[in-house]
């Protein structure tokens, strides 16, 4: 239009504007959205797909090698260890109650300052379908098979399980006479101590041509029996197999008649014992193997009467077996994932009713300030309330003392963290306060403390806490090494935590403080009321950095030995033989649990900066 | 509002006051009274010391040499002295220094809750009728971000009137705001002065010191030039300084 009124010296606009145009579609949308980021041009295309191709082939190694190999017996076989390390196990329930009353108060924090946002709501859901849904599949899935060796020389093995009524169990002896068989690959759990060792030394010998299991001599009856030694008839025979060189192996598929402990024992006749040849595979279908938690195993035995125990009993006891082959998907849901969640649903739904209950209250209870106040000061309370519940009273009955030696995994991870955040929150500020100060002496030593901490290595630190604490003051010898790593850890954050303060405390303009004293305000108030608030919210980010990388830090107590989430992971895969294989299903566990915790922190952080009280938006 | 106003003792009193930043000498002997419900406007140019002369009267600058007596106590080293001061004076800045982090409402009420120890509902209460009066009752749970320059400036005024103070101190209330919002800044503080309080302005707007002042004060490179009432700086101004000044910004 200007261009037909180039002739004019004016331009006057129509009355009405034109009606808005959508933007050419190449340009919005997913489809826009895809071409402008990640196909922008043959450079970004080549790296989009090579990106894509190498993350893609990570994940499904990982994921490929956790459906099918991984075992994760050694975690929720060890869930007490893991959860507090040597802590004194008839005293568990002081652990349970610390939990809860964390749990409950992150719940009611987040019904009090979180948004309750649709994603919490959607978590919690998804964990309750988990941990309701799980276990009823891996009911469905049938138990692996379990393999017991029977040698020529050595006495057999005999299998004491626990069956329910109308359970079907199937046994088999199946005499190994191909050497093809030797480089078969066996599917199921092999008994570990015994079987699986032997086996793989005989087959080795087979393939060597040293070993031929075409001689085989012996002559085997495998029975099945109660827990009194009787045995099970199936019509009216009773329930045994009988294998002879002759005729070899069997099969037999038996019902059992009630709840209880049961024993497949095999008898090997040994007449020429000497003469004896020849290797045979006890096969069991359709048992469960239990997990090999203490308590667990006593309250099976409260219920259904002691084990029995015969010579060489070998119980149908997760720890006891390694699983061979690879797992197809059904039997991952039931073999690793169900039986982690049977172990921990319990749990995990009362800290979820907990959770829930706490962000209810906290929710309703938003506007009152009594409510606040509670959530406020039931933080405060926690520490010192929590450690005097887990430590006890010298000589006391209902909470005898239980020494912090004994505190670990990962209620010790939790504690050193949120002990050292606790404690050097307001020891940062101080330290930040005492820097900025007009005061020279107070201003120099706050500095040389922050400078010093700053520039030593916190294992080195660690180490001092350890050595030099006592050193100062013989009174000091009897602080006890999880204090003295407390201590440690909470300079060291503290440091760190000032210089990030004093960053904070920077950027508050000078008007702030002239309105707060024009206003009558003292310099107590002004720091606390104004200044403070202020600069603390600037520095949410570093802050809960600096906490995160505290929280992960921990692990580092480790090297003085103390037993927390990693030392005691390391314990447990190199101190028990049996959990020896599984460091790397150990340790991913363990970046697993690190990473949650982590992200949950992380993710804090960010609501702490972009809504609530702590909206970066409001300081403008 | 020229008649003037014979009180028997000046609410503000300085004398031969002296200040140096350094060995810059800001303030060169200023002498001045001010009377109870009296409005003072203080002009002059950019660096003439206005700024740093208000603020010495409630302390936020230390003078070196002089006197200053508020309302009977003298601006001295004591702490209590100072607070007992301050508590009597408002300030108003150019750039408002509200407090981000705090609503409309709890700006206002900080200071006589944790200062003078009101209880919160009073205070509220108090703050509620503060907004209705700057003409922004609605605006209390907002936050100082969300609210205009104008808004902002007029929950300011509120802010120091809460403390319920003898003097109040503007510093160029109006320079960081927008034209459109000069006058509902404007029309507060001519409201407050008609209601007897004893205001020390340091502003531009010369149609509000023709108007509300009872005196103006010209300063010039740290001391007073010239003072006297609207009329007489009008209409006859005698310095050459004056009339210099006034003829650049009129
Ligand atoms: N803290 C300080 N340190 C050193 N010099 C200062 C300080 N504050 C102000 N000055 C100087 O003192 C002089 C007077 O400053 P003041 O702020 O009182 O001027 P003003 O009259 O208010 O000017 P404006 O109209 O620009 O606000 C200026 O030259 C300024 O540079
Ligand atoms: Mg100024």
């Amino acid at each position: 239009m200007p261009g037909s009124s180039s002739d004019s010296p004016f331009y006057v606009a129509p009355l009405e504007s034109p009606a808005s145009r959508r933007p050419p579609v190449t340009t919005v949308g997913p489809l826009g959205w895809l071409r402008q980021n990640l196909f922008s041009s043959p450079a970004n295309a080549i790296a989009t797909a090579l990106t894509m191709f190498v993350s893609g082939w990570v994940l499904w190694q990982i994921l490929s090698w956790s459906v099918r190999s991984a075992q994760w017996g050694v975690i929720f076989n060890n869930l007490r260890l893991i959860g507090s390390g040597l802590y004194t196990p008839d005293q568990i329930w002081r652990v349970e109650w610390t939990a809860a009353l964390l749990v409950f108060l992150l719940g009611l924090s987040t019904g009090v300052w979180g948004q309750v946002a649709r994603r919490t709501l959607f978590a919690v859901g998804v964990i309750l379908t988990i941990i309701v849904i799980i276990p009823l599949i891996g009911a469905r899935i049938p138990e692996p098979r379990i393999y017991l060796l029977v040698e020529p020389q050595r006495n057999p093995s005999t299998l004491v399980f626990l069956g329910y009524k109308d359970q079907e169990v199937t046994f088999q002896i199946d005499p190994i006479t191909d050497p093809e068989e030797a480089s078969t690959s066996l599917a199921g759990y092999i008994e570990n101590a015994r079987s699986r060792t032997e086996w793989f030394t005989r087959a080795r010998e087979a393939r060597d041509g040293t070993l031929d299991f075409a001689d085989h001599t012996l002559l085997l009856t495998a029975r099945l029996l109660d827990a009194r030694g009787t045995d099970l008839t199936v019509g009216d025979a009773p329930a045994q197999i009988i294998s002879t060189p002759d005729d070899l192996g069997g099969k037999l598929t038996v019902k059992l008649p009630r709840d209880g402990w049961y024993m497949i024992q095999v008898v090997r006749d040994d007449t020429n014992k000497a003469d004896n040849a020849g290797y045979a595979w006890l096969k069991v279908d359709g048992v469960e193997l239990f997990p090999s938690q203490i308590d667990h195993v006593e309250a099976l035995e409260d219920e259904y009467g002691l084990a029995p125990a015969p010579d060489q009993a070998v119980r149908a006891e997760q720890s006891l077996y390694r699983y061979e082959g690879t797992q197809n998907f059904a039997e991952y849901i039931s073999l690793q994932v169900a039986p982690f969640f049977k172990n921990i649903s319990t749990a995990l739904f009362a800290g979820l009713a907990l959770f829930i209950n706490g962000a209810l209250i906290g929710f309703l209870g938003k506007r009152e300030r009594r409510v606040r106040r509670a959530a406020l000061g039931g933080w405060l309370l926690a520490g010192p309330v929590i450690l005097i519940l887990l430590y006890g009273f010298e000589g006391s009955r209902s909470l005898p003392l239980v020494s912090t030696r004994l505190w670990g995994g990962l209620l010790l991870t939790i504690l050193l963290t949120f002990i050292g955040i606790a404690a050097s929150f307001p020891i940062g500020v101080l330290l930040a306060l005492g820097r900025r100060s007009t005061l020279p002496v107070v201003k120099w030593t706050c500095t040389l403390l922050i400078e010093t901490i700053r520039g030593v290595p916190l294992i080195t630190i660690l180490f001092m806490a350890k050595q030099i604490i006592p050193f100062f003051s013989p009174a000091l010898v009897d602080i006890d090494l999880t204090i003295r790593m407390m201590i440690g850890m909470t300079l060291f954050s503290a440091a760190y935590l000032a210089e990030n303060v004093r960053g904070g405390l920077q950027i508050i303009p000078n008007g702030q403080i002239e309105a707060a004293r024009a206003l009558g305000m003292n310099p107590a108030l002004t720091m606390t009321l104004i200044v403070l608030p202020q600069a603390l919210r600037a520095v949410i980010p570093a802050i809960m950095g600096q906490f995160i990388s505290l929280f992960k830090d921990t692990s580092l107590v480790a090297v003085v030995g103390l037993y927390e989430l990693v030392g005691i992971v390391d314990t447990i895969t190199k101190g028990q033989p049996v959990y020896r294989p599984y460091q790397r299903e150990a340790y991913i566990f363990v970046a697993i649990v690190y990473f949650v915790i982590s992200y949950a922190m992380s993710d804090v952080s960010r609501r702490l900066e972009s809504t609530g009280a702590g909206s970066t938006r409001r300081l403008k | 509002m020229s008649e003037q106003k014979n009180s028997l003792e000046p609410i503000i009193l300085c004398r031969d006051l002296n200040k140096w930043f350094g060995n810059f000498h800001v303030l060169k002997d200023v002498s001045l009274e001010v009377q109870p419900k009296e409005v003072l406007v203080i002009i002059g140019p950019s660096g003439s010391g206005k700024s740093t002369f208000i603020r010495c009267i409630n302390r936020l600058e230390e003078h070196q040499e002089g006197q200053i007596v508020v309302d009977g106590i003298e601006l001295s080293h004591d702490v209590r002295n100072i607070a007992a001061i301050r508590s009597e004076i408002g300030m108003v800045f150019q750039q408002f220094n509200l407090f981000p982090h705090l609503t409309v409402m709890e700006n206002i009420t900080l200071a006589p809750r944790f200062v003078r120890r009101q209880a919160r509902r009073d205070a509220e209460g108090i703050a509620l009728q503060l907004l209705e009066r700057v003409g922004i009752p609605e605006q209390a749970r907002k936050y100082p971000g969300q609210l205009s320059g104008g808004q902002q400036q007029r929950v300011a005024i509120a802010r120091a009137l809460a403390m319920q103070p003898k003097i109040m101190l503007f510093d160029e209330p109006t320079s960081a705001l927008d034209p459109e919002m000069i006058k509902e800044v404007l029309d507060v503080m001519k409201e407050l002065a008609q209601s007897g309080m004893t205001m020390l302005v340091v502003t531009h707007e010369m149609g509000f010191a023709r108007e509300v002042a009872d005196r103006i004060v010209l300063f010039d490179e740290g001391r007073i030039v010239e003072m006297g009432t609207p009329e007489h700086f009008f209409t006859n101004p005698q310095h050459e300084r004056t009339k210099l000044f006034l003829s650049q910004i009129l």
